[in-house]
């Protein structure tokens, strides 16, 4: 270090260089970080505040319909308005909820993704101990971990308010309640990972993120329009091609989860092998999601 | 997190051995490159498209070489691809900045993707904004950064993970005359912090300001290696300039054919004598034939080849 003393009996201080003599991660390190770079960019954390906005709004707004459920439950617990148990909302039913999490992913997917090739700064980030596989993996993790946790903190909110209210008691409630413990993640973690890779491969075609969010949302309400037409044709029987609807699959996932059937008086109630074929269409969507990724990050030129 | 082991520094920073590289198109950027070069700052010299990109690629992993093989601060690249890059730093020539992060906030990510702890990667995007001299513009989003701003920004990420070597490509690029000096100077100063530096360029004298060793390719291929002393030592030739009478070069060319040493007058005023016979002796007799013809001796000393002329004359050999 140099020090240079001044005639005001001050002094400059030229640090010069320090080198590094701390502990250094290896490539699992550099894709957790990617992995947290990309939830905190997609939160907005470290961002202006109109970067907060949609996120936190989003959390706000999924959450309400818990809120109010239990408010009633709270409210009528010792005067109960109905004959019958109050149920304003199922856990089944609060996954159709958080399918309006695809508008949040619609714009975070393609603002985690899109920059990096806008900017180039993918040829930086492969210089670093990182291949094509642990950014895809990292970008739709941080995506599916997001969508996650604003469809299951919800739930979870859901759970513990109908449990401390239950006119039962809560040790009974979660007695009666057991399955929904194993359901709600399953079921949550099959939307978050639906969401996230579609959302995220298609963010990897363009480097423009409106581009990228409008052909999210445009997929979903084409595929949703034109399977709409083929149920309404194929009524009162159910048809197959109601699985065009990419909205909804992750939906009837659930339902299989949560009732081991497709819904009753659904779409695709009375088609032979539905179930089936709702699985395969999951499938492949994710898995040309992955293949989608992989391609586009299977190289990077500096 | 667990502190990867530091092995002792190499004196070998770059090893290629019949390095080839051909892409599917057929196109032979690398051919058969056999090179050896030392710690230090490097200079990698060649026009657009003499490969200096492809051996980055190859260095870092990216690419793997058709044949042959590379070894980069004594590892074999082949051996552990992805590991390496831990060791490297890189600077892209292309604009490559986030421009919605803050200069901070850009170079602390890359120290985290470099492996570094969170608040440890902050400290250090500090400590070398702070050194390229960045540190007032460090919240400023990189978006509004001038050419030599961003050019700092690029040098501060690569820097931010203390790395063995850094590639540098074309960092003055771009550059006004008082940028490039800026940046030249700060290239400069790395080998001083231990940090051996190979900087790819097409401008010769960029290399010969801040380098002590010099690699030229061409087409692929290893037109010149070596350190730069000795590179352009000493040609054997005196270059001598006078005046006092319009023939003055011609009259003073052949009072020395006359003494035995060959010349090659190159205007009425200057001369090159050949000393590669009579060594230092050649200064006394310029002197003293110049004061006998009467002649005004304005410039007497001995030519050093430059590194352009290195590289053309070598690249020109078939």
């Amino acid at each position: 270090m140099t020090i240079t003393a001044s005639t005001l009996g001050g002094a400059v201080y030229d640090r010069g260089y320090r080198p590094y003599d701390g502990p250094r991660g290896g490539r699992a390190d550099a894709r957790w970080a990617l992995w947290r770079l990309t939830v905190r960019r997609a939160l907005g954390l470290r961002r202006s505040w109109r970067q907060k906005v949609l996120p936190w709004s989003l959390l706000g707004l999924v959450t309400v319909p818990a809120m109010v459920d239990i408010g009633i439950r709270y409210a009528t617990r010792d005067t109960p308005v109905y004959e019958v148990d109050f149920e304003f909302l199922t856990f089944r039913e609060y996954l159709g909820v958080s399918t309006l999490l695809m508008l949040f992913v619609a714009v975070s997917a393609p603002d985690v993704v899109c920059p990096d090739r806008h900017d180039r700064v993918l040829p930086l980030i492969f210089s670093r101990q990182l291949t094509g596989l642990d950014y895809v993996l990292a970008k739709v993790g941080g995506i599916f971990t997001i969508v996650f946790g604003f469809a299951f903190l919800p739930q979870m909110l859901l759970f513990l308010g109908q449990m401390f209210v239950s006119d039962t008691g809560a040790l009974d409630y979660i007695g009666d309640n057991a399955d929904v413990l194993w359901q709600v993640p399953i079921a949550v973690a099959l939307l978050a990972l639906y969401q996230a890779a579609i959302s995220v491969a298609l963010a990897s075609l363009t480097d423009r993120r409106i581009v990228a969010g409008i052909a999210l949302i445009g997929l979903m309400m084409v595929t949703t329009s034109v399977s709409a037409v083929f149920v309404h044709v194929a009524e009162p029987d159910g048809t197959i091609l109601a699985l065009l609807n990419l909205w909804t699959v992750p939906l009837v996932l659930r339902d299989l989860v949560f009732l081991g059937h497709v819904e009753r008086f659904g779409p695709l109630d009375g088609v032979e092998g539905a179930a089936i074929a709702a699985v395969m269409v999951y499938v492949a969507m994710v898995a040309t999601s992955f293949a989608v990724l992989l391609w586009r990050y299977r190289e990077v030129n500096l | 997190m667990p502190s990867m082991p530091v092995s002792p520094p190499v004196s070998v920073l770059l090893r290629t051995h019949a390095l080839t590289l051909t892409y599917p198109n057929g196109t032979t950027a690398l051919a058969g490159l056999d090179v050896e070069v030392p710690r230090g700052s490097v200079g990698l010299v060649g026009a657009n498209g003499a490969g200096k990109t492809t051996l980055f690629r190859l260095m870092l992993g990216l690419l793997f070489p058709t044949s042959g093989g590379i070894e980069v601060v004594g590892r074999p690249v082949a051996v552990d691809p992805i590991g390496i890059r831990s060791r490297l730093g890189y600077m892209p020539e292309h604009d490559c900045l986030p421009n919605d992060q803050t200069a901070a906030d850009f170079v602390a990510t890359f120290g985290e993707l470099a492996g570094l702890p969170p608040r440890a990667a902050r400290q250090r995007a500090s400590d070398v904004l702070d050194l390229v001299g960045l540190d007032e513009s460090r919240f400023r989003p990189v978006g509004g950064f001038s050419t030599g701003m961003r050019q700092r920004a690029k040098l501060a990420q690569a820097l931010v993970a203390d790395p063995e070597l850094l590639l540098l490509d074309e960092p003055t690029a771009g550059l006004d005359p008082v940028g490039r000096e800026e940046m030249l100077e700060l290239v400069g100063r790395l080998a001083g912090f231990g940090i051996s530096v190979l900087f790819a360029t097409h401008l010769l004298d960029d290399v010969q300001r801040v380098c002590d060793h010099v690699v030229m390719i061409d087409g692929g291929r290893l037109v010149l290696a070596g350190p730069i002393d000795q590179l352009v030592e000493r040609t054997g030739v005196l270059r001598v300039e006078v005046g006092g009478r319009p023939d003055a070069a011609d009259a003073l060319a052949a009072a020395l054919t006359g003494r035995g040493l060959a010349t090659r007058a190159l205007d009425h005023q200057t001369l090159d004598v050949d000393t590669a016979a009579t060594g230092d002796e050649a200064f006394d007799v310029v002197r003293d034939l110049t004061a006998d013809l009467g002649l005004r001796l304005y410039a007497l000393s001995s030519r050093h080849r430059s590194l352009d002329e290195l590289f053309l004359q070598e690249a020109a050999r078939p």
